[in-house]
């Protein structure tokens, strides 16, 4: 009789025990978390600030807090240096020898389309990747990070014809995959509105002259030339505008590019530029998240001025708590997609209010902002888009 | 000593046989690729440790294979994976000529700057040739099939990889006693005299170009199963420069070098990752050491051993 009440017990024990052990990265102390991102070539800045000065920042704070739930997250990083088969090595350690419960924060359209198929195979959370392709748009397993580029592209074009009356536009973008993305998207945005690119000039990968095709967008006459470009030559084609005096133009960036530490590059050539900002100013901001974000950083990393890649980070790991609380003590990788689902007109602080729909964007909103003496100024509340 | 040799080769076979029984997938994964970069080594090796044209461009020749596998794959899925890898091979071997025939003018830096320019050359076509490379989006590689049997796992892709490298180790062996072996040695040792010997030179640099080339479109088409994903990205001049290294710490013009070098270079790279951003202040350091203290590579600094 003991020996069956023994049995009983262990085999109830067991069944109690088994969803917290079966579950990978999730044990009674703590969480694993984890990405493969660039922290050596071109992204390096970013990914770094993402993570480390992001991800990380926010996790001290909760685990001073005591945890989710009793659990303390850890995190663990490998780098990739944005080389897609590094993406794919360190994705695959992460799942398979470190065990972790998800992956968070990686960078970049080339490495996480790499392991997408990968994690999706082995059901394992993809959640808010520092990237804009629609690849991540509406699978179970994935959340998107930032806004989608063909989504902000639609807010830029819907705004500037809309609200702005402009019609003449012309563009200027890297001849790669997020230049040309963008590109497709305006196109197709300014169909709708029965307008057509009267000018788009590409510009190679880390080439540092535009002149030929600056003076080849002035020649079309445009009122506005978006700039779907990477901070280098962006900023020398804004040089080039102010160079060749060609004033009677409004030069909006796009995407990651709308940031003040790239556009003051250009220094005085940067006056006047336009652009759909993601997130409220992480400097200057008085709302209560970005507030509450300054002073972690102050605490913790006195030394890392606040920036808004490091403040995605800090909000995606917000926006895992967040998740990870709704979904209880009983922490699974499908509770955690769940609890994600949940989500509906959430307040961070940070952002507008937060609902997760079947696509699985995370955010769909970005403001208008100019560039007055080095610093951005609002010109719009958010712009949200459905 | 010989019968010591004999025996402990015997069991690294075996280990290497047996490996996907005794490791964890990741490390079978990690043991592809391994192999993948040796047969690079070894195509790169006959170039630049024979026929001393060094190339700086390898990675372009590795993406023609690449892309190339990967495209018959997806639109011809009825050949199967070895004969794949064979055209993959043809396909690069016969750039690597078209482009081994201008470069027999140059030499020395001229010649790394041109394979420098024809590495990124090779990645600004694949971004071009979009319709068909699916340019900067990438291309998810299908599943190889060897008879009908998909290799979905990393232990099928294992199986397809060690045999592979295998005949393409024995071939680079064996190639020293044929003609163009001993016209490979002839022309390492002085091009001069060789050329005055009656070596037709400009042909066995030509061909060296071409069976480059081969062993690292085979490579590349590897290089697509076991990874999964293709884009330009992949490609860069560091990857180039990796393969470089890996030939100069393995030992320039030995065929076991190239395999021990590709071997540390790319399990130093897995094993620094979590070093993030001083990954490349370890790396670099660990090489400079090594230049410091084995100028010859692990080959030079393991021939004394194996003389006795």
């Amino acid at each position: 009789m003991r020996h069956a009440l023994r049995l009983v017990t262990l085999a109830v024990l067991l069944l109690v025990a088994a969803p917290a052990l079966a579950q990978p990265g999730v044990t009674d102390a703590e969480i694993v978390l984890g990405c493969s991102n660039s922290f050596s070539g071109p992204l390096a800045f970013t990914g770094e600030q993402a993570t480390r000065y992001g991800v990380d920042l926010y996790f001290r704070v909760v685990n001073e807090q005591g945890g989710i739930h009793g659990r303390k997250v850890r995190t663990v990083y490998y780098d990739d240096g944005y080389k897609p088969q590094d993406a794919v090595a360190n994705t695959r350690k992460l799942v398979e020898q470190d065990g972790v419960f998800a992956v968070i924060a990686p960078q970049g359209t080339a490495p996480v389309a790499a392991t997408l198929g990968y994690l999706e195979d082995n059901k394992v959370p993809l959640l808010f990747p520092f990237q804009g392709s629609p690849i991540t748009r509406g699978r179970k397993w994935v959340f998107s990070g930032m806004t989608l580029y063909d989504r902000q592209a639609r807010m830029m074009i819907d705004y500037l014809v809309g609200e702005r009356k402009l019609r003449a536009f012309a563009a200027l973008y890297q001849d790669d995959e997020y230049g040309k993305a963008f590109l497709t998207a305006f196109q197709q945005d300014l169909g709708r509105h029965q307008l057509k690119l009267a000018a788009a000039e590409p510009v190679k990968r880390g080439a540092t002259d535009v002149s030929a095709q600056m003076a080849r967008l002035q020649a079309a006459k445009p009122e506005v030339v978006v700039l779907v470009l990477t901070p280098g030559p962006g900023a020398q084609a804004l040089r080039e505008r102010q160079k060749i005096g060609w004033t009677d133009t409004l030069m909006v960036s796009s995407g990651p590019l709308t940031d003040e530490r790239y556009l003051a590059l250009a220094g005085a050539a940067a006056e006047g530029v336009e652009g759909l900002s993601l997130w409220p100013d992480p400097v200057a901001s008085t709302l209560p998240g970005v507030v509450a974000y300054r002073e972690a950083m102050q605490k913790h990393f006195g030394k890392n001025e606040p920036n808004r890649y490091s403040l995605s980070g800090y909000f995606a790991a917000m926006l895992f708590t967040e998740g990870a609380r709704r979904a209880g003590r009983n922490l699974t990788r499908e509770s955690l997609v769940t609890a994600l689902e949940s989500v509906k007109g959430w307040e961070s602080g940070i952002l507008p209010a937060v609902s997760i729909g079947p696509d699985h964007e995370t955010q769909k909103q970005g403001f208008w902002v100019r560039v007055e003496q080095g610093r951005f100024r609002p010109l719009t509340d958010w712009l949200k888009s459905e | 000593m010989r019968g010591a040799r004999a025996a402990l080769a015997g069991g690294g076979l075996v280990l290497l046989a047996a490996w996907p029984w005794v490791a964890p997938p990741y490390f079978v994964f990690l043991a592809s690729v391994v192999l993948v970069n040796a047969v690079v080594a070894i195509g790169l090796n006959l170039l630049s440790g024979y026929t001393h044209q060094l190339s700086f461009g390898h990675a372009g020749f590795l993406a023609i294979g690449a892309y190339t596998a990967a495209l018959l794959t997806l639109h011809a899925p009825a050949v199967p994976a070895p004969l794949t890898l064979l055209l993959a091979g043809a396909a690069t071997a016969l750039v690597g000529v078209a482009f081994g025939v201008p470069c027999l003018r140059l030499g020395g830096l001229y010649l790394a700057m041109a394979t420098l320019a024809f590495g990124f050359v090779i990645t600004e076509a694949i971004l071009n040739l979009d319709t068909l490379t699916r340019g900067a989006d990438g291309l998810r590689v299908p599943t190889a099939q060897v008879a009908g049997v998909p290799l979905a796992s990393d232990t099928a892709r294992y199986y397809l990889v060690l045999p592979v490298t295998a005949v393409l180790v024995a071939a680079a062996v064996g190639v020293v006693r044929t003609r163009t072996g001993r016209a490979f040695l002839a022309i390492r040792e002085s091009e001069i005299a060789a050329q005055a010997s009656g070596v037709n030179v400009a042909l066995y640099k030509t061909i060296a170009f071409g069976v480059s080339a081969f062993y690292t479109g085979v490579a590349g088409g590897l290089f697509g199963f076991v990874v999964g994903f293709l884009s330009p990205d992949a490609f860069d001049v560091f990857l180039s420069v990796d393969f470089v290294v890996m030939i100069i710490v393995g030992g320039l013009g030995s065929v076991p070098g190239s395999v021990a070098g590709a071997a540390v270079v790319t399990l130093l790279h897995d094993g620094l990752a979590g070093f993030q951003d001083l990954r490349p202040l370890i790396f670099g350091a660990i090489l400079i050491g090594c230049m410091l203290f084995m100028p010859g590579g692990i080959a030079s600094a393991l021939r004394p051993l194996g003389r006795r």
